[in-house]
C-alpha cells in the first residue's frame, strides 16, 4: 500500500464511521424522550440542584460517575422519600455512621433533587442494573418472593429451568418466556405439556388450580 | 544535539507547567485514596479532591501535547514558530485560567453555597465530570486551544510542508477541540447530558487523543531510531485510521445502560471488542521499529516510548475488553473495575506518552547530547509497578463489589467498607509508591542536562 492510499483510507474512513455515528445519533435522539417521563418543572430544578452541589463528584448516576458513594438513578425505588430528604438535608442527623457531609441542602432543593431522582428511576436503561441473582432466587436482600416465586421453587422447576442465569440447562431457559407464550398457552401446557410440544419430555404439573394459576402469573412476568 | 529552531523553547514551558501540575494530581490522588477508607481524612471532602484529581490529570495531558505540538511542528515544518509572543501570551493565559478554576473548587469545597447559580450559571463547579470546569472557564480554554492550532496552522503555512506526522498531529488536535463543543451546552435531560458528555470524554480518549499518540508515537520513533519517514507514516496513518473505525462506534459502549435504544448494545459490544487491535499494532510497530535499531542515543526515550506503546494495549485495550461486552458490562458497569481501567489506561497511553515526548526532545532543548539516565530509570519502576498494583488491588475491590453487591445483593456500603477495606488500604501504600515515583521523575526534569556528565561519559570509554 503507498502512503497516499493509507493517508485516504484513515481520512475517509475515518468519516465514514463518523457519518454512520452521526445518523445513529439522529435517530436516538429521536427516541429518547420515549424511553424516559417528561421532564415536568420540578425535575429540571432538582438536576440543577444536582449539579450545583457536584453531586457526580460521589455518587453515579446510570453507573458514570465517581464509584465513591452509590449509583442513584434508581435509589427512590429503594429508599422512602421521606428519609431520603431527612438525609440529605442532614445525612449524620439520620445515619452517624454517613460518610456523607452536611452541605446545607435547604428543604425546597432535596424536594426538587428527589424530584429528578423520581424521574430518573423510570427511565429505560435496558434493564439495568440487573436484580441480584442470588438474592432474587434466595429471596433475600428485601427482595421477597411471590406466591409464584414459591412454587417454583416448591416444586423444583429450576432443576432442569433456568431465569436470570440460575438453574438447569436441559429443559428451555425461562427468562423472557412471559414474552413468548400467552396464560392459556402456558395453563394448558402446565397441565399437558405434550398436547402443546409434542413429544414434550417435561411431565405433567400436578399441582392444585390455584397454584398453577399462581405459576402462570409468575412466568407471565418473565419478560 | 541541540535544537534547530530557537522558538521551539516554548515547549518547555508547557512541560515545567506539566510536571507542576502531574505533581499535584498524584499528591491528591493519595488523598483520595486514603479518604476511602477515612471519609473525613483532608479538610476538603471526597468530591473536591477527585476533581482536582481527574482535571489536573486532564489539563497536564492536554498542556503536556501543547508543549509537544509546539516543539514538533517547527522541526517538521523546518522554520521558527509563527507568533511566538502570541505563543507566550497562550501559555500565561492557561496558567491564569486553570489557576482561577482550581481555586474555585478549593473555595466551593470550604463554602459549597458559593456555586449557586448566577444568572442560571454555575460560577465555581459544573458538577459534570471530567468537565467540571465552569462555563467562563470552557470559553477561555476554547480561545487557548484556537490560538494554539492557529499559531501551528500559519507556522505549516510558512513553508508549506504538508507531513504527514504534523497532517495527523493537527487533525486529531483539531477534532480534540471540535469534540469540546458537545460538552458546552445544558440539556434538561440526563440521559441526554450523558449523552453528549460521552462524545466529548470517549471521543477525546478513545479518538482525537490515541490520534495525537499515534503521530507523536511516529515521530518518536523517528527521531530516537532514525526509521525512515515513509515507513514510519505508513503505518502511522493504518494504525490511527483503524484506532477511528473502531473507536468512533465504539462509544456505544457507554450506551447500554443511560436509557439510550438497545442497538447500542450491538455496535457497541461489537466495535468496542475490536478496539485493542490497532492497540497492539502499534506494540508490533514499536518492536519492529525499534528491534534492529543500533547507535540509539536516548536509550531512556526509547524506553519510555516502547513502554507507552505496550501500556496503551495492555491498560487502553485489555483492560477495557474484559467489561466491554453487554453481557459483562451488565454486571460490571459503574464498578471498581471502570476506575481500575481508567487508572492502567490513561497512565500506559498519555501519561507514559507525555514522559516519553518529554525525555526525547528535553534534551535538545536543554542543549544536551546525553544525560544521565539513572533516576529516568528510578521513576519508571516507582511508577510502573506502583501502578500495575494499584490497578490490581482496584481490580480485586471491583470483582469482590461485582460478585457481592451485583450478584448477591449486599448494600453498597457495607461492601466498600467491610469487604473491600484491605484492597483501599493496599492502594494507599501504591499509591504512595506512585508518588516517590513522580517525585524522581520531577527532580529529574529540572536537573537534566544541567549537571555534570563527567562520571557518566567516562564509563564506556575506559571499558
Amino acid at each position: 500500500m503507498s502512503n497516499k492510499a493509507a493517508r485516504n483510507l484513515f481520512i475517509f474512513g475515518s468519516l465514514f464511521f463518523f457519518a454512520i455515528f452521526l445518523a445513529m445519533t439522529y435517530d436516538t435522539l429521536g427516541k429518547l424522550d420515549k424511553r424516559a417521563p417528561e421532564i415536568t418543572e420540578e425535575v429540571d430544578a432538582g438536576k440543577k440542584v444536582w449539579h450545583k452541589y457536584d453531586c457526580i463528584g460521589c455518587h453515579t448516576i446510570f453507573g458514570n460517575g465517581s464509584y465513591f458513594a452509590p449509583e442513584l438513578a434508581k435509589i427512590t425505588e429503594k429508599k422512602p422519600k421521606g428519609y431520603l430528604k431527612k438525609f440529605l438535608m442532614d445525612p449524620k442527623a439520620v445515619n452517624p455512621g454517613a460518610s456523607m457531609p452536611k452541605f446545607g441542602i435547604t428543604a425546597d432543593e432535596a424536594d426538587k433533587l428527589l424530584a429528578f431522582l423520581d424521574w430518573s428511576s423510570k427511565v429505560d436503561t435496558n434493564g439495568w442494573p440487573p436484580k441480584p441473582i442470588l438474592a432474587s432466587a434466595a429471596g433475600v436482600g428485601g427482595v421477597e418472593l411471590t406466591q409464584g416465586q414459591r412454587i417454583y421453587q416448591s416444586l423444583g422447576c429450576s432443576g432442569c429451568h433456568m431465569i436470570n442465569g440460575i438453574g438447569g440447562t436441559t429443559g428451555p431457559d425461562l427468562t423472557k418466556v412471559g414474552s413468548r407464550r400467552d396464560k392459556a398457552w402456558l395453563k394448558g401446557h402446565f397441565k399437558d405439556p405434550d398436547e402443546f410440544v409434542k413429544g414434550s419430555a417435561m411431565p405433567k404439573v400436578e399441582a392444585p388450580e390455584a397454584d398453577i394459576e399462581q405459576l402462570t402469573d409468575y412466568m407471565l412476568t418473565l419478560k | 544535539m541541540t535544537i534547530k529552531h530557537e522558538s521551539q523553547k516554548i515547549a518547555e514551558y508547557f512541560y515545567t507547567f506539566a510536571v507542576v501540575l502531574f505533581l499535584v494530581q498524584v499528591l491528591v490522588g493519595v488523598i483520595a485514596a486514603a479518604q476511602f477508607i477515612w471519609p473525613g481524612f483532608f479538610v476538603l471532602n471526597f468530591n473536591i479532591i477527585r476533581s482536582l484529581h481527574i482535571n489536573a490529570l486532564v489539563v497536564w495531558l492536554l498542556v503536556g501535547f501543547m508543549g509537544a505540538t509546539y516543539y514538533v511542528v517547527p522541526e517538521e515544518s523546518e522554520t521558527d514558530l509563527w507568533g511566538l509572543p502570541l505563543a507566550k501570551l497562550q501559555f500565561w493565559a492557561t496558567v491564569g485560567t486553570i489557576a482561577a478554576v482550581v481555586l474555585g473548587y478549593i473555595w466551593m469545597g470550604f463554602n459549597p453555597q458559593a456555586n449557586s447559580p448566577v444568572m442560571g450559571i454555575n460560577p465555581l463547579n459544573e458538577g459534570r465530570e471530567y468537565i467540571e470546569a465552569p462555563r467562563w472557564a470552557d470559553i477561555l480554554i476554547v480561545i487557548s486551544v484556537l490560538t494554539f492550532l492557529f499559531i501551528n496552522f500559519m507556522t505549516m503555512m510558512k513553508t508549506k510542508k504538508w507531513t504527514g506526522i504534523q497532517g495527523v498531529l493537527l487533525g486529531g488536535l483539531t477534532f480534540l477541540a471540535l469534540m469540546y463543543l458537545p460538552g458546552l451546552f445544558y440539556t434538561k435531560s440526563m440521559v441526554k447530558d450523558q449523552f453528549w458528555w460521552w462524545w466529548v470524554v470517549h471521543l477525546w480518549v478513545e479518538g482525537a487523543w490515541e490520534i495525537i499518540a499515534g503521530a507523536l508515537l511516529a515521530f518518536m520513533l523517528m527521531k530516537v531510531v532514525g526509521a525512515r519517514r515513509e515507513v514510519v507514516e505508513k503505518w502511522m496513518y493504518i494504525e490511527v485510521g483503524f484506532v477511528m473505525f473502531t473507536g468512533i462506534l465504539g462509544t456505544g459502549h457507554h450506551y447500554y445502560w443511560i436509557g439510550t435504544p438497545g442497538y447500542w448494545l450491538w455496535v457497541g459490544g461489537i466495535f468496542s471488542s475490536l478496539e485493542p487491535l490497532p492497540l497492539l499494532f502499534m506494540v508490533w510497530d514499536a518492536f519492529r521499529t525499534t528491534r534492529g535499531a543500533r547507535n540509539v542515543t536516548n536509550k531512556a526515550g526509547l524506553f519510555y516510548s516502547v513502554a507507552h506503546a505496550i501500556f496503551n494495549f495492555v491498560g487502553a485495550g485489555l483492560w477495557g475488553v474484559i467489561h466491554t461486552l453487554p453481557q459483562v458490562n451488565k454486571w460490571t458497569h459503574g464498578t471498581q473495575i471502570t476506575t481500575a481501567h481508567g487508572h492502567l489506561a490513561f497512565y500506559g497511553a498519555y501519561v507514559l506518552l507525555v514522559l516519553s515526548m518529554i525525555y526525547i526532545t528535553l534534551p535538545a532543548l536543554r542543549g544536551v547530547k546525553e544525560f544521565n539516565t539513572s533516576r529516568a530509570y528510578r521513576s519508571f519502576w516507582w511508577m510502573t509497578i506502583s501502578m500495575v498494583f494499584i490497578v490490581l488491588t482496584i481490580t480485586g475491590a471491583g470483582m469482590v463489589q461485582t460478585y457481592m453487591e451485583r450478584l448477591m445483593g449486599l448494600d453498597y456500603v457495607t461492601v466498600k467498607a467491610t469487604y473491600n477495606l484491605w484492597f483501599w488500604i493496599l492502594r494507599v501504600i501504591f499509591g504512595v509508591g506512585f508518588f516517590y515515583g513522580v517525585l524522581i521523575f520531577v527532580v529529574d526534569f529540572f536537573k537534566l542536562g544541567r549537571e555534570p556528565m563527567a562520571a557518566v561519559n567516562a564509563v564506556p570509554e575506559e571499558a
